[in-house]
């Protein structure tokens, strides 16, 4: 286990340096530069790009950001969003209201997916199911920023039940009401993504051998369906919500947008708009690095969950 | 053996259907079949004879599309197809057990094997931990599993096909149920560990007096095994009779075609008669003998209507218009009387 758990840190510490690498690259290409200001006399333009290294090949370039980020954990200053601050500090600041959103809006769509994807199975071809799939469909197929508006909208301009927007400075029951609804936007797909895909699982579990043994050597339906159809179909469902986690974050780019949330989607927009390459380059970390440690953990979970991986991988 | 009154279960012309795309699936119909106290019976015919559907009737197992027509199966002073779920649940391998065709498929893999045993003792029988782990590791040896100690911590993947049907075993022994159900308990596994496992269940059978209800189409199994055989076709039990009788004496043309398809050892330059065509579409199950098709002794009657049972002897019945009184005389294939004469004499 000790062994699987290092070769995983480590595959993900390759993949990161990769994406880094193709990220750094990508950025440090594209058209543009912050410095291009009509105003300003060219000399002064080249002693700037200078002193960014940015005169350099995109090699060296790319020796000096590494050596910063190892050596001195500097990411680079953003040089346009919020000047001179270090891209480092920038985020910091808006990780976690993202993260927090995030990660509550998947913390009730597991459960409430699991509850549905059950109930779905138990009554398969039932009308209970049949609602179900059609919920599941609708919230699979409309995207998180139409739901985001519709909650706005109705929710909380119409009926005022919650705040339009983000208030950072609110705090308790206040602050967590005016996150209600971007969570809620967020969640409607990764809970009928849970639900399709368990419903799918337990109802192959249900039909299989080791099932009709649980039921022949005398446990009730239920005590079979609990303790062999159950686990064993929650197995397979940590590979999804590798996808589903990226996808909120995904979304989340333009959910915080609707509600104003101060996060770190927004800036990986403007910073783009910008050429505020530093602080993109920082975004892109931050988000394959949060994409990574997801599949780190769903990885190492696996593991714990099934002993054949457990097990063989000593 | 016969007496009346020492029959532990009795099937009386069960019919099973399934509801499928295909249609209306007459998977059996009309089955007959006594299991007396202490004795082996096997059910042996082709894939698709309805021999497991037989037996998840009696277990209460079908799947939700399968429909009982008719029929009853009676256990106990109850008909089995028709007692509610909660008492189907009182008798499910406390008083009846069943051991599965595919040990690989049948254990959960994501269990300990140990656990597997003693859920059902703790759960059902109120045993505390301890004892249900005793009473797991004790069956684990008497089913031939080497380190039970150990064993009892491992998951199904660390064991062998044959250990996990040990298992399977184990599990359907730790209810101590008095009719065991072996739903081709050894189509899965390797010659020599077929042998092992039957002994096995021979020895378990003596040493606990079990009734035995035995599966499966190796009619070589069948011989070491059953103290009578019921041979299945097409829903149907089509010839019954004690194990000599059966292989000695056998009937029908469907025994017969089964006994030459069975390889033994003799047989290495003799060709091995396989039963030509395939068996019947159970959508549309043929009328009279359904055999007929496949049958080279066929007559025009049995195209036209199903032949009732014949007796040969008290023990044994023929379902074949052959046995008819004004039947010509047809005598088994040269083949198979020529290898019956030579199992005979070696006894
Ligand atoms: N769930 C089901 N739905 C539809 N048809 C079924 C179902 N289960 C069994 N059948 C049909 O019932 C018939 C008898 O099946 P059964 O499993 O009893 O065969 P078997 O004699 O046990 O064969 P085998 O030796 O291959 O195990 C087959 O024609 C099969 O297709
Ligand atoms: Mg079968």
């Amino acid at each position: 286990m000790t062994r699987y758990i290092i070769e995983r840190i480590i595959a993900m510490f390759i993949t990161l340096f990769i994406i880094v690498t193709i990220a750094f690259c990508v950025v440090r290409m594209m058209p543009g530069s912050v410095y291009d200001n009509p105003e300003l006399p060219q000399s002064v333009i080249d002693a700037l790009e200078a002193k960014a290294h940015l005169n350099e090949p995109l090699l060296v370039q790319y020796g000096y950001f590494l050596k910063g980020v190892i050596l001195e954990g500097d990411w680079g200053t953003s040089v346009k969003i919020e000047p001179s601050v270090p891209a480092f500090d920038v985020l910091v600041k808006r990780i976690p209201v993202t993260l927090e959103i995030n990660i509550y809006s998947l913390l009730i769509s597991l459960p409430l997916g699991i509850i549905f994807g059950t109930i779905a199975a138990l009554r398969k071809n039932k009308l209970a199911d049949h609602l179900i799939s059609v919920m599941v469909v609708i919230c699979i197929s409309v995207p998180s920023f139409v739901f985001a508006s519709l909650l706005q909208y109705v929710l909380a301009f119409k009926l005022e039940l919650f705040p339009i927007v983000y208030e950072s400075t609110a705090v308790g029951v206040q602050r967590f009401a005016s996150m209600a609804l971007p969570i809620m936007a967020l969640a409607f797909g990764p809970i009928a993504t849970v639900t399709r895909y368990l419903r799918g699982e337990l109802v192959e579990t249900v039909n299989s051998e080791f099932m009709t043994l649980a039921k022949t050597k005398g446990l009730n339906q239920v005590q079979a369906t609990v303790r062999h159809a159950f686990r064993n179909s929650c197995l397979p469902l940590t590979n999804v919500i590798i996808p589903m986690f990226t996808n909120v974050l995904g979304g989340s780019l333009v959910i915080e947008r609707i509600f104003s949330i101060p996060g770190v989607g927004g800036i990986m927009i403007n910073s783009i708009n910008a050429n505020d390459h530093p602080l993109t380059i920082a975004v892109l970390i931050f988000y394959s690095l949060v994409s990574l440690l997801t599949i780190l953990i769903v990885d190492l979970s696996y593991g714990i969950i099934d002993p054949r991986i457990r097990l063989e991988a000593k | 053996m016969a007496e009346k009154n020492d029959i532990i279960l009795e099937v009386k012309d069960l019919h099973v259907s399934f509801k499928s795309y295909a249609g209306y699936v007459r998977a059996v119909r009309g089955v007959n079949f006594t299991l007396h106290k202490g004795e082996t019976i096997a059910i042996v015919g082709e894939s698709g004879s309805g021999k497991s559907v037989s037996v998840k009737t009696i277990m209460g197992i079908l799947s939700k599309n399968a429909v009982i027509d008719s029929g009853e199966v009676l256990y106990d002073g109850m008909d089995l197809t028709k007692v509610d779920e909660k008492v189907f649940h009182t008798l499910r391998g406390k008083r009846i057990g069943l051991i599965f065709q595919d040990p690989l498929s049948a254990l959960n893999p994501i269990m300990k094997i140990g656990k597997q045993i003693t859920e059902v003792l703790i759960l059902e029988q109120k045993m505390n931990k301890e004892d249900a782990k005793k009473k797991a590791i004790e069956l684990m040896r008497a089913v031939g599993i080497p380190q039970p100690e150990v064993r009892f911590d491992q998951y199904p993947f660390q064991f062998s096909g044959g250990m996990r049907q040990r298992i399977v075993i184990a599990i359907a022994l730790a209810s101590d149920p008095e009719i065991l159900i072996c739903d081709e308990p050894t189509t899965a596994l390797d010659v020599t560990v077929q042998s092992r496992i039957l002994e096995l269940i021979n020895k378990i059978k003596e040493e606990r007096n079990l009734s035995v209800i035995f599966i499966t189409h190796d009619l070589g199994v069948v011989a070491n095994m059953a103290d009578r055989v019921y041979v299945m076709y097409a829903g149907k039990v089509v010839e019954f009779g004690e194990s000599e009788e059966i292989f000695f004496e056998p009937a029908h043309p469907y025994t017969w075609a089964l006994l030459s398809s069975m390889p033994d050892l003799e047989t290495k330059d003799e060709k091995l008669m396989a039963i030509p065509g395939t068996p019947p579409n159970m959508v549309y199950p043929p009328k009279g003998d359904a055999f007929a098709a496949r049958n080279q002794y066929a007559m025009q009657i049995d195209f036209e209507e199903e032949p009732p049972f014949f007796k040969i002897s008290d023990t044994h019945y023929a379902a074949t218009w052959l046995l008819h009184p004004d039947a010509p005389e047809t005598p088994m294939p040269e083949q198979l009387s020529q290898r019956i004469k030579r199992m005979k004499e070696e006894g």
